[in-house]
């Protein structure tokens, strides 16, 4: 399986390069223990926000990989290669972007788990968010991939792909908030929330590869 | 172990213009490269040698003319048959020219000697070197050897011997004769003269 070869190697030189799954799952976790620190520590209000700001952070954990995702590939030449490797580039993009993601970012559904117990939401509230957040991460992670490839090999890429990015994660930012909102306060919306999550997470796992592709062989050009 | 022959494949280019950001590079160019040939184009700084090789590798459109191989356009053909070496060598600081080989040789599908094109370009002792430990000439040489494991008929290179010293030079050299014997076709572009036997010479000028 060719493109099984590309997956594999984006899974190692994660590891290899960028240290796995520890950099995303750090910045979540910082970034909760902030929130606190910034909002107050009244119980009620950390309950209130916990879902919406577990999401928020959770995109913020998933944007901070994506610079590297296409932009090393332009600048050491490697995409070049990809280009005439006789695979079509929409399933070099599908190979890597699930490579990096099953490699980097397994751990923040569990970081949302342990986030929404520590904010005070009920254990069966977490869970949701969690779960919610797991159906989300790999729609998040293709249209992270979107802005990451039309930016790719630019000057302060990273800026660019969250500008590009920010628009685009509001499905999936509405839903998945809410969610774990609607699970927190026993209302039934939580499993509806859940599906459209699933929904648009599936629609953009489905259609990214193909922008990805063309901004890609923009960039070959 | 030796590779089966190529099937044999020439390239056919027909009054062909590029042009590069809106700017004209070269027009009206027709050559043909019959397999087991070797052809250097020759020219010096931005006449288009890049040019011509990315259009060679079908990933440039021309502005008017053709290029095929074989019978097919170049745009379809290229991408199954071409191997190609840019400026830069593709290789990921953290992987070892051990591994950057398998992994190419995997994603080309084809039977390939990883040992063996090791050896040709003299990497046996840095085979498990990660590449940001190695040279600007042992890069290159990696570059050359997955180029090697890809396995295609056709090889676009890009200034191939730049860093490359006199041992290096020879290694590519003989590998780009081995590669003849068995069918396939050379196209390289270089500012300065590359010691090949028998090769072509184009020299481009605007």
């Amino acid at each position: 399986m060719r493109a099984g070869a590309i997956f594999l190697r984006e899974a190692r030189l994660a590891f290899a390069g960028g240290g796995g799954p520890a950099a995303p799952a750090a910045f979540f976790i910082a970034s909760l223990t902030l929130v606190p620190l910034a909002i107050g520590q009244s119980p009620a209000t950390l309950q209130a926000a916990g879902p919406g700001v577990i999401c928020f952070a959770a995109l913020l954990a998933v944007l901070q990989g994506a610079e590297r995702l296409f932009g090393e590939d332009v600048v050491d030449g490697t995409l070049e290669a990809y280009g005439l490797s006789g695979l079509p580039l929409s399933v070099v993009a599908i190979a890597k972007v699930l490579g990096s993601v099953l490699a980097t970012l397994w751990p923040l559904p569990l970081v949302g788990l342990g986030g929404g117990i520590a904010f005070g939401l009920p254990v069966e509230a977490a869970g949701m968010l969690a779960l919610a957040l797991a159906a989300a991460i790999p729609g998040l992670a293709f249209l992270v991939a979107i802005a990451a490839a039309l930016s790719a090999g630019a000057r302060r890429g990273g800026l660019v792909i969250a500008l590009i990015a920010a628009p685009l994660a509001i499905p999936l930012m509405v839903f998945t908030a809410s969610a774990g909102r609607a699970a927190d306060i026993g209302n039934a919306a939580a499993s509806a929330n859940l599906l459209l999550t699933c929904a648009v997470s599936l629609f953009l796992t489905a259609l990214s590869p193909f922008a990805i592709s063309a901004a890609l062989k923009a960039r070959l050009e | 172990m030796t590779l089966p022959d190529y099937d044999p494949l020439p390239l056919t280019v027909s009054d062909l213009s590029l042009e590069r950001g809106g700017i004209p590079l070269i027009s009206g160019l027709s050559l043909r490269v019959e397999p087991g040939e070797a052809l250097v184009l020759l020219g010096r700084n931005g006449v288009g040698k890049t040019t011509l090789l990315r259009a060679l590798s079908g990933v440039l459109r021309p502005v008017s003319g053709d290029i095929r191989y074989g019978d097919t356009p170049a745009i379809k053909s290229a991408p199954a048959i071409c191997a190609f070496l840019g400026h830069d060598n593709a290789l990921k600081p953290d992987e070892s020219p051990r591994q950057s080989l398998a992994f190419w040789a995997a994603l080309s599908g084809r039977s390939a000697d990883i040992p063996g094109a090791m050896a040709s370009m003299g990497l046996k002792a840095l085979a498990d070197r990660p590449s940001r430990r190695l040279s600007q000439g042992q890069k290159r040489r990696a570059a050359l050897a997955r180029i090697l494991v890809q396995n295609r008929p056709v090889w676009l290179l890009d200034e191939p011997a730049a860093p490359l010293d006199g041992e290096g030079r020879e290694k590519l050299s003989a590998t780009v004769t081995a590669h003849r014997v068995r069918g396939g076709l050379v196209i390289a572009a270089t500012h300065q003269a590359l010691d090949w036997p028998d090769a072509r010479v184009q020299e481009l000028t605007r």
